[in-house]
């Protein structure tokens, strides 16, 4: 048996003994101070330092463990706390525990302190990571992010949508396996090896997406690497932008044919008006009856000038919502009486006639009456120039009180519109070419009604029509 | 100095009229059409020693028509004035290819189209 795993009271008993013993060595000492005597008290004396200092080893051994067991405990709870002072002896070394304690105390305070810091700072580049994503993906462009090597870090759903692929790819799929693009795929890895971190490249781009024709500007720039020194550093990435710039090349090329129409509509009157007047300042006119048949196409051709230009500010003012409408109820009969009374005069001329089938004036709709009113005499006036003298005119407005429309139609027994045709005559400039020579038109007239009737008046414009047999145009309104 | 037959080919009849009259008060003997089918017809029977058309034109465009006539080799050598309220431009090589001479913007001088006349057919203002 141990003696460190004795019980106090055994070591007490112990001590008691070794007391006695120590007692009676002095007993005998004083009474028989012999050689024998001496001897066996130097023995006795000599077990019992020994005994002493066995004891107080233990005692010592035992309060170091206790520390020790102590500090083992507080570390396993993960805090330590001061050794308290159990015995003098102790003291050098419970002091140099305790400062070891204190310090080791400080830096775990310290470190947690970082800790905390240091979570912080992640959740704030997290947050600002999610942000900058949410930026990019709400971006109408299409924005794609690779790194050095080539990997698609970001993009957004306008990407996918333009370069069709699923925005589901894991994080850091090498360019060339999610985007089918080459050109796309060139530009981002020309631009990657470039290493221009100052500076973009704008790249047209003309592609087809779901077998339809688009054109993308793609602006390329390389992401700078701020954890590189120096002036040759690696760009950390590319940054590829799809801007889809097709409808603004649709718009700018149908601006184009307008602006080249136009020109060639007014250059046609403004050519006769200055070939006549240059004639006649030559006196090349020789009598008063070519003189005068000059001034009359000058006239004519001028005020076609001036239709045109009408026609033109009209349809541009509408179309960029420029006109002002002044929509209040207004009766369609009277618009198309008033109409008829300016239109009879021309019909007359041709001995054409007009046959009116109108409802009472009651039926009101909401509309602009200068506007409605050039659009009925535009249908009007058409059908009057391509009728053949002798023809018929019918103008009929029916209300369906049950779907609360009226249904006007402007019917002719003209030369009618081949069916190739039909389906543009409401197309800005379009002119039948069957049909040219029966009378001029600057192709503005029918496209004026659509835009009156579909865009100001939210009705529906449409057209029958037979070759040789004559036409039908006309529109639909809501009642008031 | 024998009559120089000049053909003028325009839809516009206004401008076909003020061409004619100019043309004729200036000498020449003028022929008319007023599309590019019926212009390429009178070419072939008539052989003018001038071709004035419109470039847009109804059946047959006036480019068309200077292309058509050049493909043939009696109506081949026939020089051709071109009328445009387009803005189109002669590239290199289409004089060669539509034998298209001179083009005229519209709106024209009557007396500038003279001279141009005058010009094609070698002839002293």
């Amino acid at each position: 048996m141990k003696i460190r795993s004795l019980p106090i009271f055994v070591i007490c008993l112990i001590a008691a003994g070794l007391a006695s013993i120590a007692s009676t060595a002095g007993v005998l000492l004083r009474t028989r101070p012999d050689a024998y005597t001496m001897t066996v008290a130097g023995i006795v004396l000599f077990m019992l330092a020994s005994a002493a200092g066995l004891l107080a080893g233990t005692v010592l051994r035992g309060n170091c463990r206790s520390v020790a067991r102590r500090l083992a405990n507080q570390i396993a709870g993960g805090s330590i706390e001061r050794v308290p002072l159990k015995d003098a002896e102790m003291r050098p070394l419970t002091t140099a525990i305790n400062d070891l304690v204190d310090y080791t105390n400080l830096k775990i305070s310290d470190s947690r302190l970082r800790f905390k810091e240091l979570e912080i700072q992640l959740k704030v580049a997290h947050a600002e990571r999610q942000h900058a994503e949410a930026i990019i993906k709400s971006i109408s462009d299409a924005v794609l992010v690779t790194d050095r090597f080539d990997e698609l870090v970001l993009a957004n759903e306008s990407a996918a949508r333009a370069l069709q692929f699923k925005t589901t790819q894991p994080r850091r799929t090498p360019v060339d396996k999610v985007v089918s693009d080459e050109k796309v795929i060139e530009l981002i890895r020309e631009m990657r090896q470039s290493g221009s971190t100052n500076g973009r490249r704008i790249v047209e781009h003309k592609t087809k997406v779901g077998g339809v024709d688009r054109t993308y500007k793609i602006t390329l720039s390389c992401v700078a690497d701020d954890s590189q020194g120096g002036e040759n550093r690696e760009p950390a990435g590319v940054v590829c932008v799809l801007h889809d710039m097709t409808r603004e090349k649709e718009i700018a090329q149908m601006k184009n044919d307008f602006v080249s129409h136009v020109s060639h509509e007014l250059r046609t009157p403004l050519a006769s008006i200055r070939a006549y007047v240059e004639m006649l300042v030559d006196g090349e006119a020789h009598d008063e009856k070519t003189r005068g048949e000059f001034y009359e196409i000058i006239q004519s051709e001028a005020n076609r000038l001036g239709r045109l230009i009408d026609n033109i500010l009209s349809i541009s003012r509408i179309e960029s919502g420029l006109v002002k409408v002044n929509k209040k109820p207004v009766s369609l009969s009277v618009i198309l009486k008033e109409a008829i009374e300016v239109i009879a005069p021309q019909a007359k001329t041709k001995n054409i006639t007009i046959e009116e089938r109108v409802p009472p004036a009651f039926y009101q709709t909401n509309a602009d009456k200068d506007m409605l009113y050039q659009a009925v005499l535009n249908l009007m006036s058409n059908s009057v120039k391509y009728t053949p003298e002798g023809g018929n005119l019918t103008i009929e407005s029916v209300v369906d009180e049950l779907s609360n429309n009226v249904v006007t139609r402007i019917t002719d027994n003209g030369v009618g519109i081949p069916a190739k045709d039909l389906p543009f005559v409401f197309d800005k400039f379009y002119r039948v070419e069957a049909n040219s020579k029966m009378a001029k038109g600057t192709g503005l007239g029918l496209s004026l009604v659509k835009h009156i009737i579909e865009n100001v008046h939210q009705g529906k414009v449409f057209v029958n029509s037979e070759v040789g047999k004559g036409s039908t145009f006309g529109f639909e309104l809501t009642l008031v | 100095m024998s009559e120089k037959t000049i053909l003028v080919a325009d839809d516009e009849s206004h401008i076909l009229n003020v061409v004619s009259l100019k043309l004729r008060n200036a000498g020449f003997k003028v022929i008319t059409a007023r599309d590019g089918q019926e212009a390429y017809e009178l070419a072939n029977t008539e052989k003018p020693d001038l071709l004035i058309t419109d470039y847009h034109m109804p059946q047959m465009s006036g480019i068309e028509l200077c292309r058509k006539l050049k493909e043939s080799d009696a109506t081949a050598k026939i020089p051709a004035i071109m009328l445009t309220a387009r803005g189109y431009s002669l590239e290199p090589g289409d004089t060669e290819q539509s034998g298209i001479n001179q083009l005229i913007s519209k709106p024209f001088s009557p007396r500038q189209l003279l001279t141009a006349v005058n010009e094609v057919l070698g002839l002293a203002a």
